[in-house]
């Protein structure tokens, strides 16, 4: 039990003082933003990965529209609008897209349930 | 050319081989005698030989640049260094499914001489099994990936190998993951012979354990390989992208490790029957499927190179064909009555393997819905989406949590059943340092990851209980013991990678200079270089740290000349604790360069720890080819 109350302190100081540091650099942001859209030209890359000018391109976009003080999430629907779903890594949570990501933990949860039932219910 | 007909005909050869095994087996079957027919052991031989003749052909031909043959004239040219002719010589379609016989015939032949203490029928029955998937490939590269075509007139030069493919690392990587992918084959067959012939069975787990081992052990290793390929030569700095074909590599592995573990279960007690059935016919399903996946074109990837659709709908017709044969084995012979109804009690081994199973499979529920959900939206209401890492991490990191906890106490579980031991006051401390450590490094640096917060403290825990198991003097399950500590290394640096790396973009031109907070990078001078089959124009860096100390780094920019690709070598120095990896691109109609510096930290312990991981399960192999 000690050693539970320990664990939660810590979590909750980890927690604190991990949300006062959100503040990245714009380049840093334009990197990670850049991981998360795909260059259309290529063949499976991120426009941060790829060197095309399409990639060139994007990024030089993505950092205007920082400049010009939209959000991380208000790029990435501005990209969406424009060129489509495609364009993200990741996907949107929408009625065509639930299954994905829903289906995973569902067969976590069904796994759980049969092995629950294994090891406690069935008997012999 | 004559080594392109005799590569030809020995394969043709090895076809009638097929043919000619499988009467004389059926004959062999019901006979009452103890062994095998020598025959069908020396037929399983020829047709190995002729399938080798065949490669061995095909590589002569590219030795020889032989443009008379299409597979040659594809993908070689007479410039490129011996090395790469060889290694063309897989580094293609049709020679890779190639490659892929000869596996399958060494392994089938190998099964039948390793196995001779195994009961006639199921040895037999495994061979007739295997002979299915093997004619299935021989139809399929005669009929559509014929490595021996010719071409004529016969042209003069060849089109070359794509530059990105001429490099060491992937040269032995894809013989490495075939050997994984064609050892799940034999388990495959294996235990729909065992299904057959009632015999699955703690005799057979034994003895199939050092065919699941030797797969395991070469995916992990033709994993790495690809990982380490991809970190150097795409040139990015990353070592796993989430790539539809990277993914379809570790489908099977995660399936093949759940299966490792779950026969260490039926090794010692005749339960889970089913599930190790299904996992030994998923693991080689996936297996087969990757190949379907990449060879198709379906995947949109950066590692796709060859694809027709011709052979994509034959791989995915062999595919079911495997499937419906796979299930109506199992479910006409498989009966469940036959185990040992033993309650399973919480604290035991074979929860805690239930458990990493359970697991396991969630990873690669993840994996195979992210990979194909895509496929299937598109065809059905031909909306496009991407599923790239950001989807990845969500969905696995936080079930990294639990899984790492668990792991910390396997060690203390026995076999059937354990007492709640007297709680170690060492284990305690370890608890309490790791997460002291943990909060330092928060203290010093502050993630912006809340996820990754609270992932580090745990696999510190289990990095030290790991490394505490490894250390002790207590030398049983030495090589399971190996492999944990491996993956729980790999964890580690992998998160520490994440969390400390760190980059910086710009564009140079010659003899500037750019100061960042930290350190400088100047840019000399270009110089000029001519390989064998390239051209190149190589960057002269000074990286400076803070402490003024510098080194050189000299990435590379190769205009190769057949095909004509520029591709952009980077230039990396590895120490310890981190990578300098320096990389340089032209900027067009510019006299600046796209300069790409970064600090990749723990690197080279990424590549060590699966190592270790890898090691484990050869030790295991070792152990057991020695104790024989």
């Amino acid at each position: 039990m000690k050693i539970l109350k320990l664990f939660i302190i810590i979590i909750i100081l980890i927690t604190n003082f991990t949300k006062g540091n959100s503040n990245e650099s714009k380049d840093n942001l334009v990197n990670k933003i850049s991981k998360n859209i795909r260059c259309l030209i290529c063949q499976g890359q991120s426009i941060y990965d790829s060197q095309s000018d399409f990639s060139i391109s994007m990024r030089l976009v993505i950092k205007k529209k920082l400049e010009e003080g939209l959000t991380e999430k208000e790029i990435y629907d501005f990209l969406k609008d424009k060129y489509g779903q495609w364009i993200t890594y990741e996907p949107e949570f929408n009625k065509k897209t639930f299954i994905l990501w829903i289906m995973p933990i569902l067969l976590f949860i069904i796994g759980g349930a049969i092995l629950f039932n294994r090891l406690f219910v069935k008997k012999y | 050319m004559l080594a392109n007909q005799i590569g030809y005909y020995s394969l043709i050869l090895g076809l009638i081989s097929s043919i000619i095994i499988i009467p004389i087996s059926l004959k062999n079957y019901p006979q009452n005698n103890e062994t095998i027919n020598r025959k069908i052991i020396s037929l399983s031989f020829f047709q190995f030989f002729f399938v080798l003749v065949s490669f061995i052909g095909l590589v002569f031909s590219f030795i020889n640049s032989d443009f008379g043959n299409e597979t040659v004239y594809n993908n070689s040219h007479t410039t490129k260094p011996l090395f790469y002719k060889i290694s063309g010589t897989w580094g293609n379609h049709e020679g890779s499914l190639l490659l892929w016989l000869l596996v399958l015939t060494f392994f089938i032949f190998l099964f039948l001489v390793k196995s001779k203490s195994q009961p006639k029928k199921y040895r037999i029955l495994t061979l007739l099994f295997q002979q299915i998937i093997i004619i299935g490939f021989f139809i399929f590269v005669l009929k559509t990936s014929n490595p021996f075509n010719y071409l004529f007139p016969t042209p003069k030069e060849g089109l070359g190998l794509n530059p990105i493919l001429q490099d060491p690392a992937l040269a032995i990587h894809p013989p490495i993951l075939y050997l994984g992918f064609v050892g799940s084959s034999v388990v495959f067959s294996s235990s729909l012979a065992a299904v057959v012939q009632g015999y699955i069975s703690k005799s057979w787990a034994n003895h199939i354990k050092i065919w699941i081992l030797i797969s395991w052990f070469f995916l992990t290793i033709g994993i790495l390989l690809g990982s380490i390929w991809a970190y150097y030569e795409l040139g990015w700095g990353g070592f796993w992208f989430w790539d539809p074909v990277e993914n379809v590599s570790l489908m099977p592995w995660l399936s093949l490790t759940a299966l490792l573990h779950c026969i260490l279960v039926l090794e010692k007690k005749t339960i889970l029957t089913s599930w190790t059935i299904t996992l030994s016919i998923s693991t080689f399903v996936l297996s087969v499927s990757g190949t379907f996946l990449v060879r198709s074109g379906i995947l949109n990837s950066v590692h796709t190179f060859a694809n027709d659709p011709e052979r994509g709908l034959f791989i995915l017709f062999f595919l079911f064909f495997l499937i419906f044969l796979a299930l109506i084995v199992f479910f006409v012979f498989h009966k469940n009555g036959n185990h040992e109804t033993v309650k399973i009690n919480f604290l035991s081994k074979e929860t805690s393997i239930l458990i990493n199973n359970w697991f396991m499979m969630y990873f690669l529920s993840v994996v195979l819905i992210g990979t194909l959900y895509p496929i299937f939206l598109e065809v059905l209401t031909n909306e496009k989406i991407s599923v790239g890492p950001p989807f990845y991490n969500k969905l696995i990191l936080p079930f990294l949590v639990p899984f790492l906890i668990f792991m910390t106490f396997v060690p203390y579980l026995r076999w059937i059943k354990s007492e709640y031991n007297k709680i170690k006051i060492d284990i305690i401390l370890l608890f309490i340092l790791s997460f002291i450590v943990s909060f330092l490094l928060f203290k010093q640096f502050g993630f912006e990851s809340l996820m990754i917060s609270i992932l580090i403290p745990f696999t510190f825990y289990l990095f030290l209980i790991t490394a505490k198991d490894l250390l002790s003097k207590n030398k049983k399950n030495f090589s399971q013991k190996v492999s944990h500590f491996g993956f729980s290394f790999l964890v580690l640096s992998i998160l520490l990678n994440s969390i400390f790396s760190s980059e910086i973009i710009i564009n140079l031109k010659e003899g500037e200079t750019f100061s960042f907070q930290g350190g400088a990078i100047k840019f000399h001078s270009l110089e000029e270089n001519n390989g064998k089959n390239y051209k190149s124009i190589i960057g002269n860096f000074e990286i400076y740290d803070d402490k003024n100390q510098s080194i050189k780094l000299m990435p590379e920019l190769r205009i190769y000349n057949q095909p004509s690709i520029v591709t952009s070598e980077a230039d990396i120095k590895t120490t310890l604790f981190y990578d300098k990896f320096l990389v340089m691109n032209s900027v067009k109609n510019n006299e600046y360069f796209n300069v790409r510096y970064q600090l990749k930290s723990f690197m080279i312990w990424i590549w060590i720890s699966t190592l270790i991981l890898a090691l484990g399960g050869f030790l295991s192999f070792t152990k057991r080819l020695y104790e024989k």
